[in-house]
Parts: C-alpha cells; sequence; structure tokens
C-alpha cells in the first residue's frame, strides 16, 4: 500500500457526526499530497459554518501522524456548501443554493434580530450570504443592519442588494419613506415577494436568509408556492402565549411539505449583570419540549440581553461587535447547527427528489 | 407527504402521475376538472362544491400545467380557467384506481 492509501486508510476513521460517515466515503478528502516524511490534506466540508470544524481538523491531523514513516500533516479546511433547489427551482433564484425562512407564528418574538444575526454569522465563517427582509408591514432589517440608503440598480432594471457588514440585503423599508406605510391585500404581497426573490440580482449565494412576517398568511403562503426552500427556522419565546402560535407555523410549512430544520428560543434566560444570576422569566425548557414533541431539533437558546437590544438600535448586530459574548456565541451556535441541519439534509437527497413534468 | 416522480399526459385528454412509492394514478380530464380546489369553484365557508357537472364540457383538457413550490401543481385548463391549485395529497385522495376507491 502506498502511504497515499495508507493515509487515506486512516482517514477512514474520521467521522462527520452529523452526517454518521467517515469523511473518505463522503468524498470530503480533496488532496493528498507526500513530502517526504510531511503530508498535507484538504478537506471539504458541506459549510463553512461547520460545527465540528475543528474537532475533524485534529482527529484528520491526529489520524495522518498514525501513519508509519509520517511525521508532519498539514490539514487544510475548505467548504462547497451544497444546494438544496435541486431542479425543482422555478428559475427565479438560478445561484442561490439555500433558503432559509425565519419564522413564527407570534409577532415580537426576536425574527428580525435571529434572521440578522443568523446572517452574519453564517457570512464570518465564510459563507455568501443574503438577508431579504419580507417583513413588508414592520420591515426592521433597516434598523438593525444600520442601512439608510436606497438600493442601486442593475442592467435590465434589476435591484441591487444593499451589501453591509459583508451581506448583501433587501428589504422593503429601502423603498418607502419613513412617513408611509404599507397598506395591501393578497395580491400586491405576492407580487413583492416575486420581485424581491426574481427581481433582485442576489448573484451566487451559498444561503438567503428570510426574514417573514408573523404568522401563516400571504407572505409565507407566496414563498412556499414561488420557489423550493430548503427549510424554515422556527423562532419562539419560552412562553405558552408564543409557542402554540409557533405550532401552527410548523404545521402550515408541514402543509406546504416545506421541512422545518429547527427551531430557536429567543429571550431564553437572562443573566444578572452584578451577580451572575440566570433567571428563566419566561418559564424553562419550553421551546426544548415543543421541538421534543414535534421531533424538531432545537437549535439554540438566545439569552435576553440589553447588549442584543443596544447593538441593535445601533444598527450593529453583536455578533458583529461583540463576538466573543455570551449573546453572540449563542447567535453563532445556532447559525452552526443550522447549517449542519441543512447540509444533512442536502446530503440525504430528501429535497433533490426530482419531479419530472413533461407536459 | 405524497410526492409525484412524473406527471405527464396519459392522452389528449388526460393526466397520468406516477408517485415516488411506485403507486400510479390516471386522472380523467373532466373528473379532474370538476374537482377544481379553488374559490370559485368550492365555497370556502360550507366547502359545498359551486361548481356543477353541467358547467363543465364533455371535451375538456388541460393546456399546460407547473409546480407549486414543493407541495402542488397549477392546471391552466383550455377553458380558461387556472385558479386551481392541486396539492400531492390532494391528487393521491382523487386517485380513482379500484386499489384507492376500494
Amino acid at each position: 500500500m502506498s502511504d497515499k492509501q495508507a493515509i487515506l486508510e486512516a482517514l477512514r476513521r474520521v467521522q462527520d457526526p452529523d452526517l454518521r460517515r467517515d469523511i473518505v466515503s463522503l468524498g470530503f478528502v480533496k488532496e493528498v499530497k507526500l513530502c517526504g516524511p510531511a503530508a498535507a490534506v484538504t478537506i471539504e466540508l458541506t459549510t463553512p459554518a461547520c460545527p465540528v470544524k475543528d474537532l475533524l481538523k485534529e482527529q484528520a491531523r491526529q489520524a495522518i501522524l498514525s501513519v508509519p514513516g509520517i511525521e508532519e500533516a498539514h490539514v487544510t479546511m475548505t467548504a462547497q456548501v451544497r444546494s438544496s433547489m435541486g431542479s425543482r427551482g422555478t428559475g427565479l433564484l438560478p445561484d442561490v443554493k439555500n433558503v432559509i425562512p425565519v419564522a413564527s407564528g407570534k409577532g415580537g418574538v426576536g425574527k428580525s434580530t435571529v434572521s440578522a444575526n443568523l446572517a452574519l454569522a453564517l457570512a464570518r465563517s465564510g459563507a455568501n450570504v443574503g438577508l431579504l427582509d419580507a417583513d413588508v408591514y414592520g420591515p426592521s432589517i433597516p434598523t438593525l443592519m444600520g442601512i439608510s440608503g436606497k438600493p442601486d440598480m442593475a442592467p435590465g432594471n434589476r435591484i441591487l442588494p444593499i451589501r453591509q457588514y459583508g451581506v448583501g440585503v433587501i428589504s422593503m423599508g429601502f423603498f418607502l419613506p419613513r412617513d408611509k406605510a404599507v397598506i395591501w391585500r393578497g395580491p400586491m404581497l405576492d407580487k413583492m415577494i416575486g420581485q424581491f426573490l426574481g427581481g433582485v440580482q442576489w448573484g451566487a449565494l451559498d444561503y438567503l436568509v428570510i426574514d417573514l412576517p408573523p404568522g401563516t398568511g400571504d407572505v409565507q403562503l407566496s414563498l412556499c408556492q414561488k420557489i423550493s426552500l430548503t427549510g424554515a427556522v422556527v423562532v419562539s419565546t419560552p412562553q405558552d402565549v408564543a409557542l402554540n402560535v409557533a405550532q401552527k407555523a410548523i404545521i402550515m410549512f408541514n402543509q406546504l411539505n416545506c421541512p422545518v430544520l429547527g427551531m430557536v428560543e429567543n429571550m431564553s434566560y437572562y443573566v444578572c449583570s452584578c451577580c451572575g444570576t440566570r433567571e428563566a422569566i419566561f418559564g424553562d425548557g419550553g421551546t426544548q419540549r415543543v421541538a421534543e414533541q414535534l421531533e424538531l431539533p432545537l437549535l439554540g437558546d438566545i439569552p435576553l440581553s440589553t447588549d442584543i437590544r443596544v447593538q441593535s438600535d445601533r444598527g450593529r448586530p453583536i455578533v458583529l461587535d461583540a463576538p466573543e459574548s455570551l449573546a453572540a456565541r449563542s447567535f453563532v451556535t445556532v447559525a452552526e447547527n443550522l447549517a449542519a441541519q441543512i447540509s444533512i439534509r442536502n446530503m440525504s437527497g430528501e429535497l433533490n427528489q426530482e419531479i419530472q413534468i413533461a407536459f | 407527504m405524497n410526492i409525484p416522480s412524473k406527471i405527464t399526459r396519459a392522452n389528449q385528454h388526460d393526466v397520468a402521475i406516477t408517485w415516488s412509492d411506485g403507486h400510479q394514478s390516471l386522472y380523467p380530464a373532466r373528473d379532474l376538472r370538476l374537482a377544481c380546489p379553488c374559490a370559485s369553484c368550492v365555497d370556502e365557508m360550507t366547502g359545498l362544491r359551486i361548481l356543477q357537472p353541467g358547467q363543465v364540457g364533455k371535451g375538456v383538457a388541460p393546456a399546460s400545467l407547473e409546480l407549486v413550490g414543493r407541495y402542488a401543481i397549477r392546471i391552466w385548463w383550455q377553458d380558461g380557467h387556472s385558479s386551481g391549485i392541486y396539492t400531492f395529497d390532494y391528487l393521491r385522495e382523487l386517485c380513482p384506481c379500484e386499489e384507492c376507491r376500494g
């Protein structure tokens, strides 16, 4: 057996804990180079936001070093995000690999804050990310992302997203004076969603995060009809009033055959800044219970924190300015778990089931 | 959810669906048109059918058909009607084969 083969054999012992297969049979090992006793290996993951990236890197390094005659191991981690769009996309978003609506049943649970921080956490991991604010009635993304300008137009009368903090952003708020409100019926909302998907030059994206309005109405329905969504994230607070309505949102996605990738508990607990005591203001473990009942992953808990609020109002989401804070780290955990769920779905092929239409 | 793997014409009029579990359904065009679930064919509040068999011609046929998201199809009928969104689950329920009817 050549040294290269010996290295590949050794790497078969490294398992991806999410996909439950070894990295060689998953096809993640892209390159093995040898130079005397030194080995250089490139491993390509399915997302740069992989929660176990460091673990896999170290395990790979150890595995390579276990091969007789190898004394040095260099492991390079890269990522190639897989697409869930398959052939079912309607052509509205040909270059977007994954579309993730962030939904809730009740309003005011922090969908926009979660969406903005999720988008930024994914972008910081190295992914190409877009953020679409589909909350036409109460667009909060311009405030949260500190954007006051208007988008430019690209040739062909297409709207260019505004790039802020490394993320392409589109919001109804960009097109509306502050003293005007959107008072629309369904058909207008449907048209707007079509415009924000097909009329915007999103470019090549790994993830498009969509901040939805609360509830189970026109915007949600239009979105599920117009494109093939990767899967939704459902945000709730631990209170029963929020959780009961969150389940309605989940039922809606089930009916529309849009997978639910997991739930996020926002305002989960409060940590006293004086004594460090952790208090579950809105109740303990509510989202976890519902997620278990519905057999959905809980992607993470976000604390109730003054810093999140202050940073949001300043237009600089917390993962940007205080990435090491507890709050920012919890957003990053949610982003990583979400990216892992997307990879699991896309690798399993269940979303890519082709429906052939010959008509 | 029931997912089709192939949707095609059975002949000039009728629609054939092969499902991902292998089941095959053949829908006579006129029955499918009469089963239209849209709000002008079915009363949204009472669920009573508004569309009556006499209103649909014998030769009705689909002109074209497209996927709606990943849960339904929309059919454009030659008589101009196109507002019905047939979910996959509804279509499977409608399957007229003996096995499904029995």
